[in-house]
């Protein structure tokens, strides 16, 4: 299977100080991945250089086999609830047609067909009933739909996502993990920075450990080992997941 | 009246009403993109940063539109630079950076102007200080028009690029918008606006035409695109309005401009609806009496549970002052939710429905707090006293039915079934009513309990006494004392069911 994202020898330092080391990943298409690590590990600063908005000191970075900039329309970023400005006056509607402009020329105007597909989004994430409110009135579980309802309306085949479970309840937290798993059936490929360790084993199919270098990759059972968590987060995290398992 | 509007029967009086009318315009639609940009300063600096070009372009070319105009636009860019340069380059503080920059040049523009008067060029600098929209020239209107209808064009074309760098930069930075290119742009757009404003308002005002507007649109609408239509309606209210004020009074057209774009801006900051401060007061206050309302609701019902329910006894629990209370008691009672004379006050059955529902809500949340969002039963209550008055009906059978329909909240407490409620807790019952003991009951332990005081279900009993937290039953010729939180969990049926 040819990945959807190939990264080969990726170094990237801010003001001297080195973040990532000599990342070689592969990543398939049709999976859900838990990108892992502690504070600082560089999660960020991998999604960063996978969406080219970050000078990167070496290696290559492959979407679908060609660079990011050809492939702009095909991977999304969803960042995280905090850098988003809720009380930009903008509806749900205006925010979802956004994953249109990547289709359009610099003059084109958006028409009757654009909106179209993003109404067909908005069904399919189920909120086409909030197409006019304002961002800041949805709920946590909503808001959440709102940009992968973007993504959908894009046409994206990789989503980006960072933390996108703190901050919901759980009913929530379960609606979209089983929503990403969804999009991940269909074949899309996504990455989700996460933080819950209890929780790896039954939303993930895949992990990504990282501290600054690779820790380890791959299927979550044979990756996610305690031995693999003490690397990447040092020995007492460890006896913390333990505790918590037991408690389970 | 016809005085006020003397001033349009004068070409100049015309020429100066367009101005204006452009002016407010194309600020009012600009301003939107610098307010939510938080960009309110880099306008203020530009604005000030333009004098030394215009000095420039006059030496250069003249008193020509085209010159000075040119002069000032130049002037408007090389700050804009500069500020972003010494932004990224500089280890100094964005907001000191934009200081820096156009007091700088603002101080180079006022020099400059007076060495050129000095030796006998006619630059006035009062009139780019305060404006002179009484003085415009018909070049300088055409020109002014043709900067509204570019600047104008400009925000339509290029509306979604404004849109997504200003909401979200990064995410149009992953959609291949340059953030970058579109922050000139504006800053571009931006220097022909202000250039062309000088003469109405002037550098010190232009600003207040930029943002004043904007911001009182935006405490009118949460949609960016009848922002926009506000902003542009309010920007050309205050400038016209400004210039009738300056004919009237005869002062400066700038600072006129600005007061009356001020004073829309006020009017909204009280009466917006939603986001006016006279609409949240209101809110509150409604809020807060609604509070209230359903406080006593509560406590009476828990109070004639203990069948301890008087006015003083009422007050004690609360909050808030005797006035307060009969005001509030006054009002249920005009609903039919409690009986209230000098002598008497009763909740009646529909008074007791509703403070259940509070109690449910109450119980209901606290649960929720504790099985689901994983807090400890010592720190909820606070929080459900909030919570219980602002949770809809809707709300709550959710969290009922995702929670299992549970019988009791983590003190304890049974949780009220919705409907059934009002006839189940056995210290429901006034005095005198037979009821029996119902084989249902909250849990086993319970059940042993009621066991061990010889009330087994189905047994029939009547409610002999009510007081001070005490409830007392006739079973079987004999009294059974029973505490009010005991009989609050007591299911029983009414003889009558």
């Amino acid at each position: 299977m040819h990945p959807t994202i190939s990264i080969k020898g990726l170094s990237v330092s801010y003001d001297r100080k080195t973040v990532l080391t000599n990342i070689y990943i592969d990543i398939l298409p049709g999976n859900l991945y838990g990108v892992l690590g502690p504070n600082g590990a560089g999660k960020s600063t991998l999604f960063k250089s996978i969406l080219g908005l970050i000078p990167i000191n070496a290696g290559t970075i492959k979407v679908e086999g060609e660079s990011i900039t050809q492939k702009r329309k095909s991977v999304v970023y969803i960042p995280q609830k905090g850098d988003i400005d809720w009380q930009f006056p903008a509806t749900v509607m205006d925010v979802v047609l956004m994953g249109r402009y990547p289709h359009k020329k610099i003059f084109e105007r958006m028409n009757v067909e654009d909106k179209a597909i993003a109404m067909k989004a908005l069904e399919d994430m189920d909120i086409a009933k909030l197409a006019k409110r304002q961002i800041g009135e949805l709920s946590g579980g909503q808001q959440q739909r709102v940009f992968l309802a973007r993504a959908l309306c894009q046409g994206a085949e990789v989503l980006l996502l960072d933390e996108p479970l703190v901050g919901v309840d759980v009913k929530t937290e379960k609606k979209i993990v089983e929503m990403l798993r969804q999009m991940a059936e269909q074949g899309k490929t996504l990455l989700v920075v996460h933080h819950d360790l209890s929780s790896v084993n039954s939303y993930f199919d895949k992990v990504i450990l990282l501290n600054q270098r690779l820790v380890a990759y791959g299927d979550t059972e044979a990756t996610f080992t305690d031995e693999n968590i003490a690397k990447a987060y040092g020995g007492q995290l460890t006896i913390l997941h333990k505790t918590q398992t037991l408690k389970q | 009246m016809t005085e006020l509007f003397e001033l349009f029967t004068y070409d100049f009086g015309i020429r100066a009403l367009w101005a204006s009318v452009m002016v407010g315009l194309m600020c009012g639609v600009l301003g939107c993109f610098i307010v939510l940009r938080n960009m309110a300063l880099i306008g203020d600096a530009l604005s000030h940063a333009v004098l030394p070009g215009v000095v420039v372009g006059f030496v250069i070319a003249g008193t020509g539109v085209m010159a000075i105009f040119t002069g000032a636009v130049v002037a408007g860019l090389i700050a804009a630079i500069l500020i972003t340069w010494i932004q990224h380059n500089a280890k100094t503080k964005s907001d000191a950076a934009i200081g820096i920059v156009f007091t700088a040049m603002f101080s180079i523009g006022v020099i400059a102007i007076s060495k050129v008067s000095r030796k006998g060029g006619h630059l006035d600098l009062d009139h780019f200080l305060f404006g002179n929209v009484l003085g415009l020239s018909n070049a300088d209107l055409y020109l002014t028009g043709f900067i509204t209808v570019y600047v104008l064009l400009s925000v339509v074309v290029f509306y979604r690029y404004l849109f997504a760098t200003t909401f979200q930069p990064i995410i149009a930075e992953t959609m291949g918008i340059s953030v970058k290119a579109v922050h000139y742009y504006l800053m571009l757009l931006l220097a022909f606006a202000i250039v062309v404003s000088l003469q109405s308002v002037g550098v010190i005002l232009v600003v207040a035409m930029l943002i004043t507007p904007a911001s009182t649109a935006l405490l009118l609408t949460n949609n960016l695109k009848k922002m926009l239509v506000i902003s542009a309606l309010v920007g050309v209210l205050a400038s016209v309005s400004g210039l009738l004020v300056t004919n009237f009074y005869n002062t400066t057209p700038g600072p006129a401009m600005a007061i009356m774009a001020t004073f829309f801006y006020l009017v909204a900051v009280f009466f917006a609806p939603e986001k006016g401060l006279v609409f949240r007061y209101w809110y509150k206050r409604q809020a807060k009496w609604k509070i209230q309302v359903e406080d006593t609701l509560k406590q009476s019902l828990k109070l004639q549970q203990g069948g301890r329910l008087s006015f003083p006894n009422l007050l004690e629990r609360l909050e808030f002052g005797k006035v307060r209370l009969k005001e509030i008691l006054r009002s249920l009672s005009r609903k039919g939710l409690v009986e209230y004379n000098t002598s008497n006050l009763v909740l009646t059955e529909a008074g007791a429905g509703n403070a259940n529902k509070l109690v449910r809500a109450h119980r209901l949340w606290e649960t929720y707090l504790v099985e689901q969002m994983g807090l400890n039963a010592e720190q909820i209550h606070e929080d459900a006293e909030k919570y219980e008055h602002i949770l809809t009906e809707e709300l709550l059978d959710e969290m009922d039915a995702s929670l299992g329909f549970p019988k009791t909240d983590p003190h304890g407490s049974p949780i009220p079934r919705k409907g059934k409620f009002p006839e189940n807790p056995l210290s429901t019952l006034s005095v005198g009513e037979v009821a029996t003991i119902a084989t249902d009951q909250i849990d086993d332990n319970l059940i042993t309990k009621l066991w061990q005081l010889g009330l087994t279900p189905e047994k029939s009993f009547k409610m002999s006494n009510k007081n001070n937290g005490t409830l007392e039953i006739i079973l079987e010729n004999s009294t059974i004392k029973l505490p009010v939180e005991l009989a609050n969990k007591i299911n029983i049926y009414r003889e009558q069911d």
